[in-house]
């Protein structure tokens, strides 16, 4: 009987152990590795957030950070880079006041460099916040998706 | 006195040119650090927007919440919840201000200014008036600002009480940020 109880401890220590093991190495979200949840197009996920920022951030923003992954599709109007040397695409028609703002990856980044403002692309990334314009301030906020790939 | 009027002219249309003028960055740089025995923890943005009005001192920054990123995945999660940040129904903390000492800055002159300014940061969904400091320097028309301060998480309803979070996470969060403005 003590026996037993001996196992049943060291099992569920075991069990304790393993399970705090997995938090604590638990993986960053795999972008690319995830199925998207939708294609769309730029200037209409834009149109999305302004018409009802609400209900956008509702279907797209998951409450532990884990957003949805998307594939969106436009012409590029910016190619830049952020401060940590990531490679930045802007999809946005001219006409536009505001776009998708994708960044990519130090994987990633070498997938822009055959890329021209003006070439229709589709990227997968995950979104991270949705596009808004303050008349006021003259603030204009693209939609911004990270982690992004340009999918063939 | 055509010569006046000329010179009037150049001003005039100088003036517009100028007062028209707003800088702006979509790729700011914002960290937080919290310190305790228990950890450091320390998370990085690099998708902050903000516009910089020279001539009004207008000073606008966006941070998309979701875009902190961890080193690690748990951590980042606990950021995101509902229990801390709720960044799904607050998915952008907002700072809406202005430069109270204009007149001591020289945009058009490269140099380093020490700008106050003041103005109305909004995070979880709770505003508060702030009074911080940034360093901005001015080389060939391009601006950068850099500022470093502490927030209290409770002045913007964060708080633990118990349990891991309230050992591990500091009450104080140091926020660094790097913006680089260019003309629009």
């Amino acid at each position: 009987m003590k026996s037993k109880i001996i196992k049943l401890i060291g099992v569920l220590a075991l069990i304790a152990l393993s399970y705090g093991a997995y938090l604590w190495f638990m993986p960053h979200q795999n972008v690319q590795g995830t199925k998207a949840f939708k294609t769309i197009d730029a200037t209409v996920l834009v149109n999305e957030f302004l018409a009802d920022k609400t209900a956008a951030n509702e279907m797209y923003l998951d409450t532990e950070g884990e957003s949805k992954v998307l594939i969106i599709t436009g012409t590029i109007a910016d190619i830049s880079k952020d401060q940590l040397n990531q490679k930045v695409i802007l999809l946005k028609n001219t006409s536009e006041k505001m776009g998708v703002s994708c960044t990519f990856t130090v994987d990633t980044n070498s997938q822009v460099d055959q890329l021209e403002v003006g070439n229709t692309v589709k990227i997968k990334g995950v979104i991270r916040s949705g596009a808004e314009y303050d008349e006021d301030l003259d603030l204009t906020e693209n939609v911004i998706v990270e982690k992004s790939a340009i999918v063939e | 006195m055509k010569n006046l009027i000329l010179t009037i002219a150049i001003a005039l249309i100088s003036f517009t040119s100028f007062s028209q003028d707003k800088l702006s960055t979509t790729s700011g740089h914002i960290k937080f650090f919290s310190s305790t025995p228990a950890e450091d923890i320390e998370a990085n943005n690099y998708k902050v927007t903000s516009i910089l009005k020279p001539t009004e001192g207008t000073l606008v920054f966006s941070v998309p919440m979701q875009s902190f990123e961890f080193e690690k995945a748990l951590m980042q999660k606990h950021y995101n919840s509902k229990k801390f940040l709720d960044t799904k129904q607050f998915p952008k903390g907002k700072f809406k201000g202005a430069i109270t000492n204009l007149s001591a800055i020289d945009f058009a002159t490269d140099g380093t200014y020490e700008a106050a300014v003041s103005g109305t940061l909004t995070i979880h969904g709770v505003a508060k008036e702030i009074t911080e400091k940034i360093k901005l320097t001015v080389v060939n028309g391009a601006v950068t600002g850099n500022t470093e301060f502490d927030i209290i998480l409770a002045d913007y309803g964060v708080v633990f009480t118990k349990g891991k979070p309230s050992e591990n996470i500091a009450k104080t969060i140091k926020i660094t940020a790097s913006l680089n403005y260019t003309k629009e």
